[in-house]
């Protein structure tokens, strides 16, 4: 009935507490040190700070659904990126004519954690962040409001599509409907009685909110106001500070030459 | 009420699409300033599509093919973008999982006034008032609007639409999904109709017009507009328009549940009573007498067998449901037993966790701890198609399982699932069709039936997978009087002559006395009654503990013959008061 489809998880952590934009700097501070440094040990810094963080503010149920895409690409990383890369270093493992070194398997570990990085920064965010912080910091960063809504629309469509599909998919089960076995052909026609029924009621929601919309007097064109305390305070800037110091430190280290492999 | 209509209609002719039949014809009406406005009619009778006008809508976002003029006060509505009067006109439409659009219910409320571009330190105080209308001060406000239960989800809206603090409130249906505390709550709300009182600021619409299929929320209202045949039927006071029995059934709207019986005792139109305080009067200047013993034991329907095989045995019950805060407790402790061919009412308010339970029933949750058994075995040791054939689920909306291109291929679904197939698949296809009398629409697309039929379609392709026992959530919401009756007759003729056990989950009183001998009442998780239906409304206290109201007739049967065995329905009051005359 009530389980909690939206990314956002709804607790009273710091993070929480933060301007949206104040979070977006320090998040930026995280990618910007794991971009500039190729150093895999470097890297991991920046990495291990956002899985800290995803789990400190309760959003391991976001990172169980994203993980096997991050397990996917941390091993998909390891395969490719010593294809492209000049080999250098001990050689650690022969098979055949795959042949890999030292400084290969440093740079696809870095690569990789990288990647993993962004994904975690982006879930912290989204995790404790509401879709309404979103469209107003989104706002007061300058974005035009139509693109503040669409984003913010799109996120609250998520849930509602969710919740209508485990409704459908309750109501076809109690009809023995069952999803998943038998070839390709059969699992496709399998998904139809699941697929219909939500897209139907997709349709019709969508249909609904935009006279609902209109009827609250929404105007995307429009003038509005904001309800609610987004005032950036004493901690907002010190994370906005420290960060951009952190990023400043971290490029000119990186242009010197330093955690280059 | 003051001269100047608040919206006035002038010569509207309307259609949806070029080839589309046109939905209302040459229609004028005025919607009465300072009065609550009652639109009721049949389904498919053109309610909602009148709605859309009240606010410009219709054609301002919704062109389609419309002629006429729609005008209120100096505003012309067929000109003016609908956003532009939403700070005077609000409008709830009637699926209300589609109008919620915050990620909290503070959000939720905010979510109009900020449209409106009203300052947030006002907005603060508008989101308590508008919370206190809509009954929902209870709430936590940090929880997202998905999280709650239908009905309060419903107020949720109401109380987002307030806060813009219209001067015209427009509702489709506000009430469908509301228990019966909640519903005479929110009409008692709307009907504190305020003159302009600027003084002290808004403290409610003063305007307000709402559609709705339950007559008894038609009785308290100013004025009445019954549509039928995509025209004005019939328009005036309760009085007025209510007792006038011919014309409401002609125009498939039920009858008040008085009028009907003091009709068949004789008495004038002039006379007919609407509420159960008039009918009290009515019966002392009458001089006849309540007799409660020519009243059956059971339901006034015959269904519900007493047959002493337990079906469903069910003991320590409970079902909790994490969330980022503090795991819920949806059942709590729950001990059950549900006979073969019982009829059986699972009632109680928003949120107390009927749905819950049903589904805990049918398998499609699993308990955290306790246990189901389904004759005798244990729920869990049957496999899903066994499970699914012994037991079928309606749900309250169709719309949620209809996928097919015709209806027999929707009907064939479940038995062919369950590996029925050929000569024996066809024929249980075509009982089930014949059996909700829906043959002749065998082949045609299921979406587009009407409201009712769509029901049917669902209903049939349980039916055909012939199961010992139907759960029932809501089945009837959306359809209107004449719908509801067919379907709840069908249902009570499988119950009493097939023995198919029914479990249903439903706010509807009348159909609680009429069919269900035995109900079991929900708070909190946990069964707080389960009994005799005639001992529950027999007994005003016990009801009103549960947040609970008795139908109409059996109020009255309280009001003249207090603590006796009560009349259920209005044939039962008929007989009780002397028989029809």
């Amino acid at each position: 009935m009530s389980q909690a489809y939206a990314p956002f998880v709804d607790r009273d952590t710091i993070v929480h507490q933060m301007d949206p934009r104040a979070k977006l700097v320090g998040i930026s501070a995280l990618f910007v040190v794991a971009y500039v440094f190729s150093n895999p040990v470097l890297i991991a810094i920046p990495a291990l700070i956002a899985l800290g963080l995803v789990l400190s503010v309760g959003g391991y149920r976001n990172l169980r659904r994203v993980r096997v895409i991050i397990i996917a690409l941390f091993l998909v990383g390891f395969v490719v990126w010593p294809v492209f890369l000049e080999p250098g270093g001990a050689v650690l493992l022969t098979a055949g004519p795959v042949v890999l070194t030292e400084r290969e398997v440093f740079i696809a570990l870095g690569r990789s954690l990288r990647i993993v990085t962004f994904i975690l920064g982006g879930l912290v965010f989204i995790s404790t962040t509401t879709t309404e912080e979103l469209v107003r910091g989104l706002r007061q960063l300058g974005v035009p409001y139509p693109i503040c809504f669409a984003i913010g629309t799109a996120l609250r469509l998520f849930p509602t599509f969710i919740g209508a599909a485990g409704t459908v998919q309750q109501a076809q089960a109690a009809r023995g409907a069952e999803v998943g076995g038998g070839s390709i052909r059969e699992r496709l026609r399998g998904f139809i009685p699941l697929l219909i029924p939500v897209f139907m009621t997709a349709f019709r929601n969508i249909q609904t909110q935009s006279m609902a919309l209109e009827a609250r007097g929404f105007d995307p064109m429009g003038g509005r106001s904001f309800y609610g305390d987004l005032r950036f305070q004493r901690r907002d800037w010190a994370l906005t500070l420290a960060s951009v110091g952190v990023m400043i430190t971290a490029a000119l280290a990186a242009l010197g030459g330093f955690g280059r492999i | 009420m003051s001269a100047d209509p608040a919206i006035t209609l002038a010569d509207v002719t309307f259609a949806y699409r070029p080839d589309t039949p046109t939905v209302l014809e040459s229609v004028d009406l005025e919607i009465p300033q300072g009065a609550v406005t009652v639109i009721v009619g049949a389904s498919g009778g053109g309610k909602s599509t009148l709605l859309s006008m009240l606010n410009g809508l219709i054609p301002t976002f919704i062109s389609g093919e419309f002629t006429g003029s729609i005008q209120a006060g100096e505003t012309d509505l067929t000109v003016t973008r609908t956003n532009k009067v939403a700070d005077t006109i609000g409008m709830v439409l009637q699926d209300y999982e589609a109008q919620l659009f915050g990620t909290s219910v503070t959000a939720e409320v905010a979510f109009g006034p900020e449209n409106l571009g009203v300052e947030p330190a006002e907005i603060d105080a508008r989101i308590d008032q508008a919370m206190a209308l809509a009954d929902l001060t209870q709430l936590d406000r940090r929880r997202p609007p998905s999280s709650l239960s239908g009905g309060q989800k419903q107020r949720l809206v109401i109380a987002g639409v307030a806060a813009m603090e219209p001067s015209v409130m427009i509702l489709d249906e506000p009430t469908s999904d509301l228990d019966p505390a909640g519903t005479e709550d929110l009409l008692a709300v709307l009907r504190r109709v305020r003159t302009a009182d600027a003084a002290d600021g808004w403290s409610g619409p003063e305007t307000v017009v709402m559609v709705t299929h339950a007559v008894e929320e038609a009785i308290g209202a100013d004025h009445i507009i019954m549509l039928a045949d995509g025209g004005v039927a019939a328009s005036g006071s309760p009085e007025e328009v209510l007792r006038d029995a011919a014309a409401l059934r002609a125009a498939r709207v039920g009858v008040p549940p008085l009028v009907t019986v003091f009709d068949a005792l004789g008495v004038g139109k002039q006379d007919l009573p609407l509420t159960p305080s008039a009918a009290a009067a009515l019966v002392d200047r009458m001089d006849v007498d309540y007799d409660p013993a020519v009243l059956p034991a059971g339901a006034p329907a015959g269904t519900g067998a007493e047959t002493g095989e337990a079906l469903f045995d069910i003991s320590e019950l409970r079902y909790t449901y994490e969330t980022d805060r503090d795991p819920v407790v949806a059942v709590d402790d729950v001990d059950l037993v549900i006979d073969r061919g019982a009829f059986v009412a699972l009632i109680g308010h928003n949120g107390s966790g009927k749905s819950t339970l049903s589904k805990l029933l049918h398998g499609l949750l699993d308990p955290t701890t306790g246990e189901v058994t389904l004759d005798g075995e244990p729920l869990r040791s049957y496999s899903a198609s066994e499970r699914g054939r012994r037991i079928g689920y309606v749900f309250q909306n169709p719309d949620h399982q209809l996928f097919a291109e015709s209806v027999r291929e929707e009907v064939a679904f479940g038995p062919s699932n369950f590996g029925y197939s050929g000569a024996e698949l066809d024929a249980r296809v075509t009982a089930a069709l014949e059996t909700v009398d829906l043959m002749p629409l065998a082949e045609d697309d299921p979406f587009k039936l009407s409201r009712g039929q769509r029901q049917r379609v669902a209903l049939a392709g349980i039916l055909a997978t012939d199961p010992n026992c139907i759960i029932f959530d809501e089945p009837t919401t959306g359809l209107d009087a004449t719908q509801h009756d067919q379907f709840m007759q069908l249902v009570g003729r499988l119950n009493r002559d097939d023995g198919l056990t029914v479990i249903m989950i439903t706010h509807d009183m009348g159909t609680v006395a009429r069919y269900a001998p035995r109900s079991v009442v929900m708070d909190a998780g946990r069964v707080v009654f389960d009994g005799r239906t005639r001992a529950l409304f027999g007994d005003p206290d016990l009801l009103a503990g549960y947040q609970l109201r008795a139908p109409q007739v059996t109020q009255l049967a309280h009001a003249v013959a207090p603590h006796t065995t009560p009349a259920l329905t209005e044939e039962e009051l008929i007989e009780a008061l002397g028989g029809p005359r």
